[in-house]
């Protein structure tokens, strides 16, 4: 029978993604708490063992910048799934699918169209030109079926409203899609009751998904299909465990920038038979190192002269050069209108609101009531430089107050969404954790979002911050079938 | 395959050969000496460092050879580079290099064994039950040879990582055996030659080949010229030289086969009686020079258009 309470748990305020108000579970998660339920506190805590060395054995970890010991970190998973019904996760799909395609054709309209949206004054000009992501070298670069930003990670929050919002896109070189998979793969070997009660959505066909769509940016036929490669800086990344993962699940030859050379605007990389033809790279190096020859001549990761084969149209690189233009947080405000613009339909997922800090009017707004919102810097990700209004002393605000005055352009300030809330393992109890959701959207051809995405988990009570380098953990995350019964 | 990559399998597979050998002449050395029979204990274990070209980097850290010394060397120094500790922590560096081009299964076991061995205290083993800790050590290496050989595609990478091991264990049975060799004229010493047939495993195979009488020329004859025991040099030689072949095409293995060729060719038409009558030391020494020479040409010839030579930390003459 599908129970009605979990016992000893404090739901915190907010929307709780397992609890309803009345503190009955939500029928979708009924299944899991009972099958939890079966297990006393040694067996939990045996099979958190079990994770831990699973996680351990296959290398999956992490490096923490900073961190003087150099340590890897094993990956933290929760061991409580979290779970979409196909009704909501629908909704999500469709909500990312129409945003990653309307953000494509703004980002196309930018670097290869007439720049449309500016025209006809949907985004500010100077808005565009002055995003550090806007890239003049890739002004006039192809990107074929225009899709440039090939993997797209949307990062979703839930607010007590229990509406999903948009938080940030992130349309550069996304991290986490591995740890959705072996979120997977990790739970169903620990507690595998759980999963075998379920229909639940399959995530494993993600790097046929990749091979394929980055195949369809090769710009020339070749015997035996279009040769891929992932280009990572190096082992030292914090992201490389989820490259050399990529690659192997493409079975892509994994290079670093010393091991591809370009000649007469063509690249190869260097292999036991001298030099091989590449058409298409999966590229998880930054705009900024990618060709020293053009941006950083001090980078070490990159490949001289790549623009140049790029121009050319010798070679494909996903994501595009560029894209950042359409992830900068400035530019975020506008993407419901991009939707609109392009594609003529309403936003179904909608923004958080957001205040341009350039903007008079909404910059006094803003500042009035500093210490109730979140500040943010245009174009950092992984959570750094993000000031917390409630949970920042005076001096504090009166620092980002000045920092705003002195650069407006620099920053935007959010309503603080009260972040759901996830039932989450804590020393062997079940305690509210806040929750947020990243789905990844590839477009080759067409766009597929995958079932479900990355929950990230913040670890410490009441504290919003999930990002896995800074104390976050993570849940498998479950996508019900139509007509699977939770 | 990237020439890095390639490198870098071949690499592991040479540090993890390096690992499981050094082990198993550690235990042979320790355990011989507890049974008896041979007559200088110091000498043993100087022997062992010479035969792994590494008594001058030992003297430079201590004065005088113990057992104790030379195994906490040889196991678990960090930072000596040829310790079996520093020899699987590169292995399991360069497979994190090339993590796509091994299975999960292998990655596992490598990444395990690297863990399991970083977190003991080696040195406490080491004195207490020292050979658990090899067995173990052992155990481990041979999981992963096997999780390599039963779980991987018959491709390059495979090729890679098994001529580095072959070429490594070409080069062990052929310093084992120089350092016996270049004493034996004295005091041919039975026992001398039952430890260096259970360094390389292969007492039982040399009994039921030659029955138990311990000859020092036949053994000899034993590990070069056996065709049929996988550590004699004349089988890594078949070996090395087969996987060359089945690289896939267009790959440069001229200058490497034709040096393995030479090697071969000597071998396998060599008569064991007539290696007993000219006195083994040409015949083996020409062997080790070529198996050098084979690793040279192999850098040259497939990891020379990679993008900086890694500088290694044995195989130089």
């Amino acid at each position: 029978m599908p129970r009605d309470r979990l016992p000893g748990y404090q739901r915190a305020a907010g929307f709780d993604e397992a609890v309803q108000d009345s503190l009955e579970v939500r029928s979708h998660y009924a299944a899991v708490f009972e099958e939890l339920e079966r297990l006393d506190g040694s067996e939990l805590a045996a099979r958190e063992r079990l994770r831990d060395a699973i996680f351990r054995r296959l290398g999956i970890t992490f490096a923490v910048y900073g961190d003087a010991s150099g340590s890897e970190r094993t990956w933290p998973m929760d061991l409580v799934p979290r779970i979409l019904p196909a009704g909501e996760w629908s909704q999500i799909e469709r909500g990312i699918a129409q945003r990653i395609r309307a953000l494509n054709m703004f980002l196309d309209d930018l670097y290869v169209g007439e720049r449309a949206a500016l025209r006809d004054g949907v985004v500010p000009s100077w808005l565009v030109f002055s995003s550090e992501g806007f890239v003049r070298e890739a002004v006039g670069l192809p990107a074929p079926h225009g899709a440039r930003c090939v993997v797209a990670g949307i990062d979703l929050v839930r607010g007590a409203d229990g509406v999903f919002r948009v938080l940030e896109d992130n349309l550069r070189t996304p991290s986490g899609i591995s740890y959705v998979l072996q979120n997977r793969a990790a739970l169903t070997r620990v507690l595998p009751r759980l999963s075998a009660r379920h229909r639940i959505r399959p995530v494993h066909h993600y790097g046929s998904s990749l091979l394929a769509a980055l195949q369809a940016l090769a710009p020339r036929e070749s015997t035996g299909g279009p040769r891929v490669v992932v280009l990572t800086p190096g082992i030292w990344n914090s992201a490389y465990f989820e490259h050399a993962f990529l690659a192997q699940q493409m079975g892509a030859e994994l290079c670093e920038g010393r091991d591809l050379v370009v000649e007469d605007q063509v690249v190869y990389m260097r292999t036991t038979r001298g030099l091989e033809r590449v058409d298409v790279i999966y590229r998880r190096v930054d705009d900024a190192f990618v060709d020293p020859a053009l941006f950083r001549p001090d980078s070490v990761l990159g490949v001289p002269g790549l623009i140049s084969a790029l121009r050319a149209g010798n070679v494909a690189i996903a994501n595009s050069l560029g894209c950042g233009v359409a992830d900068d947080k400035a530019i975020y405000p506008f993407v419901p209108d991009l939707v609109r613009y392009y594609l003529g339909e309403d936003a179904i997922l909608p923004n958080v609101q957001t205040y341009l800090l350039w903007d008079r009017e909404q910059r006094d707004a803003a500042l009035a009531r500093l210490d109730q919102l979140v500040v943010k810097p245009v174009a950092a990700s992984g959570g750094y430089g993000i000031v917390m209004g409630p949970q920042s002393t005076a001096e504090q605000l009166e620092i980002c107050r000045k920092e705003i005055l002195a650069d407006p352009r620099g920053f935007i300030a959010q309503d603080l969404v009260q972040l759901s809330t996830h039932p989450t393992f804590v020393d062997g109890r079940l305690e509210p954790r806040h929750i947020d959701l990243r789905p990844f959207a590839l477009t080759g051809t067409r766009t597929e979002v995958f079932p479900g995405g990355l929950t990230r988990v913040a670890l410490r009570r009441g504290s919003y911050i999930v990002n896995s380098s800074q104390g976050g953990g993570s849940k498998d995350t479950w996508v019900l079938e139509e007509t699977g019964a939770g | 395959m990237l020439a890095r990559h390639a490198e870098d399998l071949f690499w592991a597979g040479r540090y993890l050969e390096r690992a499981e050998d050094t082990t198993r002449m550690l235990d042979v050395t320790y355990h011989g000496l507890l049974e008896g029979g041979s007559s200088d204990v110091e000498a043993a274990w100087r022997n062992l460092l010479e035969a792994l070209q590494l008594a001058h980097p030992f003297y430079a850290k201590h004065e005088q050879v113990s057992p104790r010394a030379v195994a906490e060397f040889l196991v678990a120094d960090v930072a000596q580079s040829s310790s079996i500790i520093a020899a699987i922590a590169r292995a399991r560096e360069n497979g994190r290099n090339v993590r796509e081009h091994l299975s999960t299964e292998l990655w596992e076991t490598l990444n395990s064994c690297f863990l399991e061995l970083r977190a003991r205290d080696l040195v406490a083993e080491l004195a207490a039950q020292p050979h658990e800790l090899y067995r173990e050590i052992r155990t481990r290496c041979q999981a992963i040879a096997g999780a390599a050989s039963e779980t991987m595609a018959r491709s390059d990478p495979w090729r890679f990582l098994s001529l580095g091991r072959l070429v490594e264990r070409a080069e062990m049975t052929c310093r084992m055996l120089r350092v016996r060799a270049s004493r034996r004229d004295a005091r041919t010493n039975f026992h001398d030659f039952l430890l260096v047939l259970n360094s390389v495993s292969a007492l039982e195979a040399y009994t039921r080949a030659h029955g138990a009488e311990i000859d020092p020329a036949r053994v000899i004859a034993f590990l070069l010229l056996a065709p049929d025991f996988p550590r004699s040099v004349l089988y890594c030689v078949r070996g090395a030289d087969e996987l060359l072949a089945e690289l896939e095409g267009g790959v440069p293995t001229v200058r490497p086969r034709r040096t393995l060729g030479r090697i071969r060719a000597e071998l396998e038409y060599q008569d064991a009686d007539e290696l007993r009558a000219f006195g083994d030391r040409t015949v083996l020494d020409r062997a080790q020079s070529g198996i050098w020479e084979v690793a040279e040409l192999v850098e040259e010839s497939f990891f020379a258009s990679g993008p900086t030579p890694q500088r290694h930390i044995f195989g130089s003459p």
